[in-house]
């Protein structure tokens, strides 16, 4: 089943071409990476996926639909999308914008017209979930990155969405948070549900994902596999997402790009 | 210029209220109809910005520091409708959670500040940078006017209010209940400060804003206005709110009823009457009254004065006089509120909607 | 010179400080803690309401009375009320009155400042005032003090305000604290980058600068956090999490709320 659907479409703001004549086919379960530098696109095309902004060439369609800012204006089909597809941004303080925890992720199901019993128990499960029931009357403002990410990401799962959207979600967390993360999205494997990640982060990308998509200024440049993509180490370098690694043995300089991989053969704990 | 609690009397705080509860109004159907969704994440975040702003201890020419509101400068990039509501929040959140300025003055404070200060902010501002290109700097000038006289405007407003609470409000022995000071002593004392330190924060606040955003976002003075609409039609909300005033309108004459004369509301001629000044003795815990005071004399004549003695008669009958001056109340809200109104609707020239 | 940015920062920290006292105070849930936040802010409005309306030293004393019996019900230790309340108010308030002590016509009782004479009615006025205020400023102090502030907002939807400013109450609030800190880390980025000291006039232009950056994230921010709420399902109307039922020991508490506002109103007249 294709999720979504998009077909050369373009989008600018303040002049700046975020999105050139993209197109690009989701299918329901498949678990991508959009990997890419910044600038190159990748919150643009995830703000399009969730129906944030709209293609001024080209189209896209969710489910079947076209997602556009006329079909959102149905309150139906708003509901019906918003449930089914939840993204999670980078930011996290423009995220949580509710006074508590509780509130923040009773946010959609109220918005959605849940019944007071249903959301009441709806919350408190996905709280248990994420293991943040101890927080739920705390003010957002005060929850470390790690616990922040949780409520975000509790705020957006607690729809059971088909589709989760997550932009940059490594970005502002631990390494220990980061591992909890990774385990979360692992959980999806094999499930319906279709996770598109985007990041920056080399090292989780054959954890989380089946499927690489690489963007550069607005433009897919390469579509495969984790291990495809990543032996590419030409196209890593020229799309920012290595560094080059120098270092001088004597009077040479010796330079190559450096990239940190692990095969499951070699596990240490 | 945060009143507190126990400044202003009962019937001053009502007032006040009344006063920004219109203003709200107006402005609240001013938003909605317009930007509708996009005005809850803007007006929140721009309160929390105004609330930081009201923290700032400013530099000023001659070494001292002063704090501004922001009120200009909220004015200028949202439009007053917008920056009513947004000030509002700010001074309601310092009251309530800061203890910066009482509760029951809440609506006096309101009215003074995010009102008065917007609307006049608005008027100079529009009024002096005209159609001038967006860059220039006589919007910086225009800014930083609208800042310095905005600020002050408000607190004129505030020193009248502090100012006529001894007059009209004292025990029966003459001391002040609320604000102790009159006219004469409250509009310098808080006028000079504003003159010299707040004023010229505001100034400086509003001024250096504009100039950055000239060299720095254009975008923001046209994406962020909150562009004036029609005016709606008079939809349910707002003939409601009427019906309800019309009413109370009706129910003051109510007031002739109650027994024996309301304290302090007595004519010159109970000063004179044997009986009545007995009665003024009895509510005035056995103070004597004084013989007529000169105030009271002068003003007794002034509601009859203006009727030649060949009137009808009811027309000096005190009943009559309590509705038609319960209408003259009811004028003058309707008026501020289309005064309100009328300024908020005003599209100012050359500035793009958005 | 540096004094107008540490004076700044310091009124940033005093507001911080006062949410973490009312944080832990609340917890500490009390007799009156236990009564709905609704119930106890109409209370505290009606005994507001008859201080305001008190002629009387009478009417204000018991008031102030009950006022302190609340705040030890309520979890709110006098010698806190004292420290933060208080003795800040009373220097404010004396400073203000002191002169209507002179100032104010009518018999004379002292010479005590020579060709200034204090007055009667000069005495009595500046009492009323000092007394009111801090009576006043008490009650609301209780109150705040005692109830975790997101609480505190959403229960002024019992006084019929509309679910939007209800919103934007909690919203405001919410943001409040983030836009303290970024205020706080441009202001302590400029201090410990001022070698030497800075001219009035540089210092003014600093000023005005970091507002200026401070306004233009204020507006990102907004444009953020709409995107968020359209995402999460908002579509035009706010809505607002349902409070629980109001239980018997609420009206009760409602009941003497009113008619101590009453007698002390009736006292006081």
């Amino acid at each position: 089943m294709q999720v979504f659907q998009i077909s050369a479409a373009s989008f600018q703001y303040d002049g700046i071409s975020a999105i050139r004549d993209l197109t690009l086919n989701i299918s329901g379960g498949e678990r991508t990476v959009l990997l890419g530098a910044n600038g190159s696109g990748k919150s643009t095309l995830l703000r399009m996926l969730d129906g944030l902004c709209f293609p001024s060439h080209g189209s896209i369609t969710a489910f079947g639909d076209p997602l556009t800012q006329h079909s959102l204006n149905n309150l139906e089909f708003n509901f019906n999308f918003r449930r089914r597809v939840g993204l999670v941004f980078q930011n996290p303080d423009a995220q949580l914008f509710n006074s508590t925890v509780f509130e923040e992720v009773a946010y959609s199901p109220l918005q959605l017209g849940w019944t007071r019993e249903e959301l009441h128990r709806r919350v408190e499960e996905t709280l248990e979930f994420m293991g943040i029931s101890h927080l739920r009357d705390r003010s957002p403002y005060r929850l470390s990155g790690g616990e922040k990410k949780r409520v975000a990401i509790a705020s957006v799962i607690v729809l059971n969405p088909d589709v989760l959207l997550l932009d940059e979600p490594t970005a502002t967390l631990d390494p220990r948070s980061t591992s909890q993360l990774v385990d979360l999205i692992q959980q999806w494997k094999g499930s319906t549900k279709t996770v598109i990640t985007a990041t920056q982060q080399l090292d989780i990308v054959e954890d989380i994902a089946d499927r690489v998509l690489i963007l550069k200024e607005g433009s897919l440049l390469a579509d495969g596999t984790p291990s495809q993509i990543l032996s590419n180490t030409q196209l890593l370098l020229t799309t920012n997402l290595i560094h080059a690694h120098r270092h001088t043995h004597g009077n040479v300089i010796h330079a190559h790009p450096h990239l940190h991989r692990h095969s499951h053969d070699e596990h240490e704990h | 210029m945060h009143i507190p609690d126990g400044y202003l009397s009962p019937a001053s705080c009502v007032t006040l209220y009344g006063l920004s509860s219109v203003s709200w109004y107006s402005a609240l159907q001013r938003i909605k109809r317009n930007i509708a969704s996009r005005t809850i994440p803007l007006i929140s975040v721009f309160a929390a910005f105004t609330f930081v702003i009201m923290m700032f201890n400013l530099p000023l020419p001659g070494g001292t520091t002063g704090h501004a509101t922001g009120v200009a400068i909220a004015t200028i990039v949202l439009g007053p409708a917008a920056s009513i509501i947004a000030v509002s929040i700010a001074l309601a959140l310092q009251a309530l959670l800061f203890g910066d300025g009482g509760i029951s003055t809440l609506g006096a404070n309101t009215f003074n500040m995010a009102v008065v200060g917007s609307l006049v902010a608005y008027a100079l501002y529009h009024a002096i940078a005209g159609s001038s290109e967006i860059t220039s700097r006589r919007r910086i000038l225009a800014a930083a006017v609208a800042g310095y006289l905005s600020c002050n405007a408000a607190a004129l407003v505030a020193g009248f209010e502090l100012g006529i609470q001894p007059t009209l409000y004292h025990d029966p022995s003459g001391a002040p209940l609320y604000a102790p000071y009159p006219l004469r002593i409250a509009l310098p004392a808080i006028m000079i400060g504003h003159l010299t330190i707040a004023g010229l924060a505001e100034a400086v606040v509003t001024a250096g804003i504009v100039s950055y955003l000239q060299r720095a976002d254009l975008g923001l003075f046209n994406h962020a206005q909150v562009a004036l609409p029609a005016f709606p039609s008079k939809g349910s909300g707002a003939s409601r709110l009427w019906l309800m005033v019309a009413v109370l309108a009706l129910l003051t004459p109510l007031g002739v009823l109650a027994v024996g004369k309301a304290w302090g509301e007595w004519s010159a001629s109970d000063f004179e009457n044997q009986q009545a000044r007995a009665e003024i003795a009895r509510t005035s815990r056995q103070v004597e009254p004084p013989p007529t005071p000169s105030g009271i004399r002068k003003l007794s004549g002034l509601w009859t004065a203006p009727f030649p003695d060949y009137a009808p008669a009811f027309i000096k009958n005190p009943i009559f006089g309590y509705v038609l001056s319960a209408m003259f109340g009811v004028g003058v809200l309707a008026s501020a509120s289309a005064a309100v109104d009328r300024i908020l609707r005003r599209k100012p020239k050359g500035e793009l909607e958005s | 010179m540096r004094h107008s940015i540490e004076s700044t920062l310091h009124h940033f920290s005093h507001a911080l400080s006062n949410a973490l006292i009312s944080e832990k105070i609340a917890a500490r849930q009390t007799l009156l803690q236990k009564i709905d936040v609704r119930i106890r802010l109409i209370g505290t409005l009606l005994l507001l309401i008859a201080v305001v309306l008190s002629h009387t030293y009478r009417g204000i004393l018991v008031l102030l009375a009950i006022a302190l019996c609340l705040a030890i019900l309520s979890g709110v230790s006098l010698f806190t009320l004292a420290k933060r309340v208080w003795t800040v108010v009373f220097l404010f308030t004396a400073v203000i009155a002191f002169p209507a002590l002179v100032l104010t016509p009518g018999p004379p009782i002292s010479s005590a400042f020579g060709h200034f004479q204090v007055t009667e009615t000069g005495l009595r006025t500046a009492i009323l005032l000092v007394l009111r205020v801090e009576t006043a400023i008490t009650i609301t102090a209780v109150l705040v003090l005692s109830t975790p502030w997101n609480k505190l907002l959403l229960a002024t939807r019992a006084l019929g305000l509309p679910a939007e400013i209800v919103t934007i109450l909690g919203m405001t609030h919410r943001y409040i604290f983030l836009l303290l800190e970024t205020a706080s880390q441009m202001f302590e980025s400029r201090k410990s980058r001022t070698v030497g000291i800075l001219h009035n006039a540089d210092q003014r232009s600093g000023a005005g600068k970091t507002a200026a950056v401070l306004m233009m994230k204020t507006m990102d921010l907004g444009n953020d956090v709409y995107t968020a709420m359209i995402a999460r399902g908002f579509s035009g109307e706010a809505r607002i999490l349902e409070e629980p039922r109001l239980r018997s020991r609420d009206f009760i508490a409602l009941l003497a709320f009113a008619s101590a506002a009453f007698f002390c109103f009736w006292i006081g007249r």
